[in-house]
């Protein structure tokens, strides 16, 4: 009987953390079917969704916000796995270039927005070199990498701050791997390059996969940085939810919340479609978790 | 053993979440004497919620305000600092949760924030008829004390400080200031690429979108103006049209517009614009002193006058101390309080020229306002007021619709 | 070894890009002027470290009360991803896999939908404006990864250990204690010192669960970074930064210390 009931108890906790994540979830969807007594709107009704998709600014804000995500977690995965696998090789996993690689993870995403600015601005240091090396004759030269339409300074930022966090995420579990199998793939003839994208890589996917998923939609339901360094026009999608909720008009309100609804929904079809393509991989592959 | 400290931890957590309510002791605030009212307000503690931004305001607020509220009333000032959208937020999210007792007792507001805080119930009030200091000191006469945003405060808020839309440039890069939106026209083209401002609804850049409004299409209109789309649409065509045409001149040719002032004012700072602007109208000396400006940086207005508003100090309709704002809000429109906000923050102030002493008035006189500001009598000669709350939303978002990337 | 030659170029590169934004915030956090075209400021002063020091800030107690805040959410989240992790990896019960799935919610739902849900809840639970809200706020973002570092390590490590220390007679509690504990410790320093950093760098869940009363070192920082001045904003950045490297390493030093010290068992 003991035995039993353990587990359950050891889960107290976490099943409690899970409820008030569902309660506030429950609430922003209850709000977005326009149910918020306190403003006197007591009428389950799906107009704010029917709002929302039919504002024409919607599709773009859309597309923008899907194609930050896309861009910036799958740069983000391919960068923080060459990173991983240099200090693999060059056994640097540890010391000193580690706690530097770090530092972006620390850094919060206003701090991250005022490096980009500093760096990549028209007046940025970037800028300023290519003036003294003669390149630019004045900074109206230099090209517009922030506040543009395709977000590329957003995703850059995002690039900063998460390659390094890809790279920490996927060292342990690539180094276990590589030192194990991947040794013995070159022990066997195989260059160290077949060795890496043949063995070491495809066993390291799940991981990856993981670390991708969880890039795509923080990048995807994230407003600070794409509010700070991206476009006046078209906005991404939390940046839109974040200004209807900011409103000195409350009555945007269930609009916002509507918002949400959707990113939330997309953010869930994610999650379910990565769960589906890791079980079919895991068959493929063999399941080594 | 494992499941008992499992069991245990989850009871603290269930435990913790029955949160203690706070003991209310107020009197009846709409029948008590002024008397009362500091009485029940000794001892306290008030908080005061605005904007936190500015670290020169953060420390005048918690060493001289703070003092003197503690000196002579026995009143513990805390200062919050926080946006005002965050702050109406929240307030609004308690109302939703049907929270009685909140924790924001004063809020720095104006504008179209508090149009709306009113209208959603989320201010105290009547309140400003009790305060002794607002008959003291405060010309009730003036339309600003009466109306914010061309809005009837009805006792909702009283006067903090009072702010008028500057422009500045640096005079040893651009030595010919424009002073008028035709001039502001024939400059832009002379330094194409080198002027902007944020993108709206950044405050300071809807100010001047209103000002260039003013300037094309008459400021008089506006001031009854129904808050129809379509009527306001058709007023501000004039404007609409110069704005498209300024947008070739503009940083970014106007395809794109920075995130807000401050993004503005650091890009004049760092030389990329040679124009700036701000709600502070001595702003230009404080940036001066602090050495972000050049000394020959001015400020300059256009002659047929810019905005002016007065911003505001509001009480939250669910704050536990009541009382305690009050008083602290009746200090701060003192004239002693009102001075060193003046000496310190180089702000202008609220109190009527006429209700002070020799005295006072001489001391306000004697304030040195520093380098590169206008007086405040040409500043005063050519304020204009704002218009009604209501159409402020509707003009930002047909700017975003009309005037981006046109 | 000219694919090691490509390695070193680009971490080098990498390291490059890391620190040079770092460096320019440390030189904006001094300097008075930096206009175009200038490589390094044209002017410096010592105002923004006045003010950091003796501002309306009062920074040690905002440090102080920072860090606890922060620490206590990476040791909240490490023993619930302790309980959770043994609770899947040494026990068989049915809708194990919702368990794993659940673990990932936190991260499904963004931070800012996440933070406007709650704030209607944690006012009806009287935690709005209160520590308690916004530590449970945070512990919710760091349970993912708690719970993710944690799984990996309980299963690399498994009970054999615990059970054998059982049979000799010891208590379910010594046995993990002495048994389990000491290997699972390297895991334990990694999952807390990731709850730190996590709630640490919290702005807007701070904001709306603290109401702007519970003051963190995160929420301070944003109204001076959009604040327009620079100076003073870079140099709060540094503050921060700073910060958290230094308890950052000093979690390495413990980790180093203790990985020395059960080795040499």
């Amino acid at each position: 009987m003991k035995r039993k009931w353990t587990p359950f108890f050891l889960l107290l906790p976490f099943l409690g953390i899970i409820g008030v994540i569902l309660v506030s979830v429950g609430n922003v969807l209850v709000q977005s079917l326009g149910y918020i007594p306190a403003f006197g709107l007591t009428r389950l009704t799906l107009d704010y969704y029917r709002q929302i998709f039919a504002r024409e600014d919607f599709v773009s804000a859309l597309q923008v916000s899907l194609r930050l995500a896309l861009w910036s977690a799958s740069l983000a995965c391919v960068l923080g796995v060459i990173i991983a696998t240099a200090l693999v090789r060059l056994k640097k996993a540890g010391g000193g270039v580690l706690s530097v690689i770090r530092l972006p993870i620390l850094t919060p995403h206003a701090v991250v927005a005022v490096f980009m600015v500093q760096l990549l601005g028209q007046t940025g240091l970037l800028a300023r070199v290519c003036y003294s090396l003669g390149w630019i004759q004045d900074f109206s030269q230099f090209p517009q990498l922030l506040y543009t339409a395709g977000q590329e300074g957003t995703i850059l930022a995002y690039l900063w701050k998460e390659a390094p966090f890809v790279a920490y995420f996927v060292l342990a579990f690539l180094s276990g791997i590589s030192d194990t199998l991947g040794q013995a793939a070159e022990n066997l003839g195989a260059s160290p390059l077949r060795a890496f994208f043949l063995v070491t890589l495809p066993l390291s996917l799940p991981v990856i996969g993981k670390a991708f998923l969880i890039l795509f939609i923080f990048a995807f339901g994230g407003y600070e940085l794409p509010l700070l360094l991206g476009s006046t026009l078209p906005k991404a999608l939390p940046v839109q939810a974040y200004l209807s909720y900011m409103e000195p008009n409350l009555r945007a309100r269930p609009a916002a919340m509507a918002m949400n609804g959707v990113i939330l929904a997309l953010s869930l079809g994610m999650a379910l479609a990565y769960w589906a393509a890791m079980h079919a991989l895991a068959k493929k592959v063999g399941g080594i978790r | 053993m494992k499941r008992m400290i499992a069991l245990v931890l989850a009871m603290v957590m269930a435990l913790s979440l029955f949160g203690c309510g706070k003991a209310a002791k107020e009197p009846d605030l709409t029948t008590a004497s002024w008397e009362e009212i500091t009485a029940a307000a000794k001892g306290t503690t008030v908080t005061f919620y605005g904007w936190g931004g500015d670290e020169n305001r953060n420390n005048w607020l918690n060493t001289t305000v703070a003092d003197y509220v503690k000196q002579n009333y026995d009143i513990t000032l805390e200062v919050v600092g926080m946006n005002i959208d965050d702050i109406l937020a929240k307030l609004s999210g308690e109302k939703q949760a049907g929270s009685a007792k909140g924790s924001i007792d004063m809020i720095w507001i104006n504008g179209e924030n508090f149009y709306s805080a009113k209208e959603n119930g989320l201010l105290y009030g009547p309140f400003t008829g009790k305060l002794p200091n607002m008959e003291a000191y405060i010309d009730q006469a003036d339309p600003e004390t009466l109306n914010d945003f061309c809005m009837p405060i009805e006792g909702y808020e009283a006067p903090y400080a009072k702010a008028q839309m500057v422009f500045y440039a640096d005079t040893a890069v651009t030595p010919d200031l424009p002073a008028s939106a035709e001039e502001l026209m024939a400059f832009c083209k002379a330094n194409p690429g080198k002027v902007t401002y944020a993108a709206l609804p950044d405050f300071t850049a809807s100010a001047f979108v209103r000002n260039i409004i003013y300037e094309l299409c008459g400021w008089e209109q506006f001031q009854t103006m129904e808050a129809d789309r379509d009527t306001v649409k058709a007023a501000m065509e004039p404007a609409l049209d110069y704005l498209r045409q300024l947008n070739p001149y503009l940083w970014n040719e106007g395809k794109t517009f920075p995130d807000s002032n401050k993004a503005v004012d650091a890009m004049f700072a760092d030389g990329e614009l040679v124009m700036g602007m701000s709600y502070g109208p001595f702003t230009v000396a404080t940036g001066i002193d602090k050495g972000t400006y050049t000394k020959t940086t001015q400020t300059f207005v256009f002659d047929k006058g810019t905005i002016g508003n007065t911003n505001y100090m509001g009480i939250g309709f669910n704050s536990p101390n009541k009382a305690g704002a009050m008083v602290v809000i009746n200090a701060i429109i003192s004239g002693e309080i009102q001075l060193t906000q003046y000496a310190t923050l180089r702000d202008l102030p609220v109190v009527a020229t006429d209700k002070l002493s020799a005295q006072e008035l001489a001391a306000f006189d004697a304030v040195d306002l520093g380098q590169g500001v206008l007086t405040q009598a040409e500043l005063l000669a050519h304020r204009l007021p704002e218009m009604p709350a209501s159409l402020v939303p509707i003009i930002e978002d047909i700017w975003l619709t009309d005037v981006v990337g046109k | 070894m000219k694919g090691n030659f490509l390695f070193k170029f680009l971490l080098a590169l990498v390291l490059l890009l890391i620190l040079v934004p770092a460096g320019q915030i440390l030189l904006w956090s001094v300097a008075e002027r930096w206009p175009w075209p200038g490589l390094l400021p044209e002017s410096y002063s010592l105002r923004t470290v006045k003010e950091l020091l003796f501002g309306s800030a009062k920074l040690p107690g905002l440090l102080g009360s920072s860090i606890t805040l922060a620490l206590t959410v990476g040791v909240l989240g490490t023993v619930v991803g302790l309980l959770t992790a043994r609770a899947t990896q040494l026990y068989d019960f049915p809708g194990k896999e919702l368990v794993s799935f659940g673990a990932f919610l936190p991260l499904l739902v963004p931070g800012t939908v996440f933070a406007m849900g709650i704030q209607i809840t944690l006012i009806r639970l009287g935690l709005s404006d209160t520590v308690a809200g916004v530590v449970l706020v945070h512990l919710i973002a760091a349970i993912p990864y708690c719970i993710t570092i944690l799984t990996d390590v309980t299963r690399a490590v498994g009970s054999s250990l615990e059970q054998q220390a059982m049979v000799l007679g010891a208590s379910p509690l010594r046995a993990f204690l002495h048994g389990s504990l000491p290997s699972l410790m390297p895991g334990i320093l990694s999952s807390v010192s990731m709850g730190f950093i996590l709630s640490y760098s919290q702005y807007f869940t701070t904001l709306m669960a603290g109401g702007g009363r519970v003051k963190t070192l995160a929420l301070v920082l944003v109204p001076y970074i959009q604040s327009g001045d620079r100076a003073l904003a870079s140099i709060y950045c540094v503050a921060f930064v700073g910060s958290a490297l230094l308890v950052f390493f000093l979690f390495e030093g413990i980790l180093h210390t203790v990985s020395e010290r059960s080795r040499g068992k």
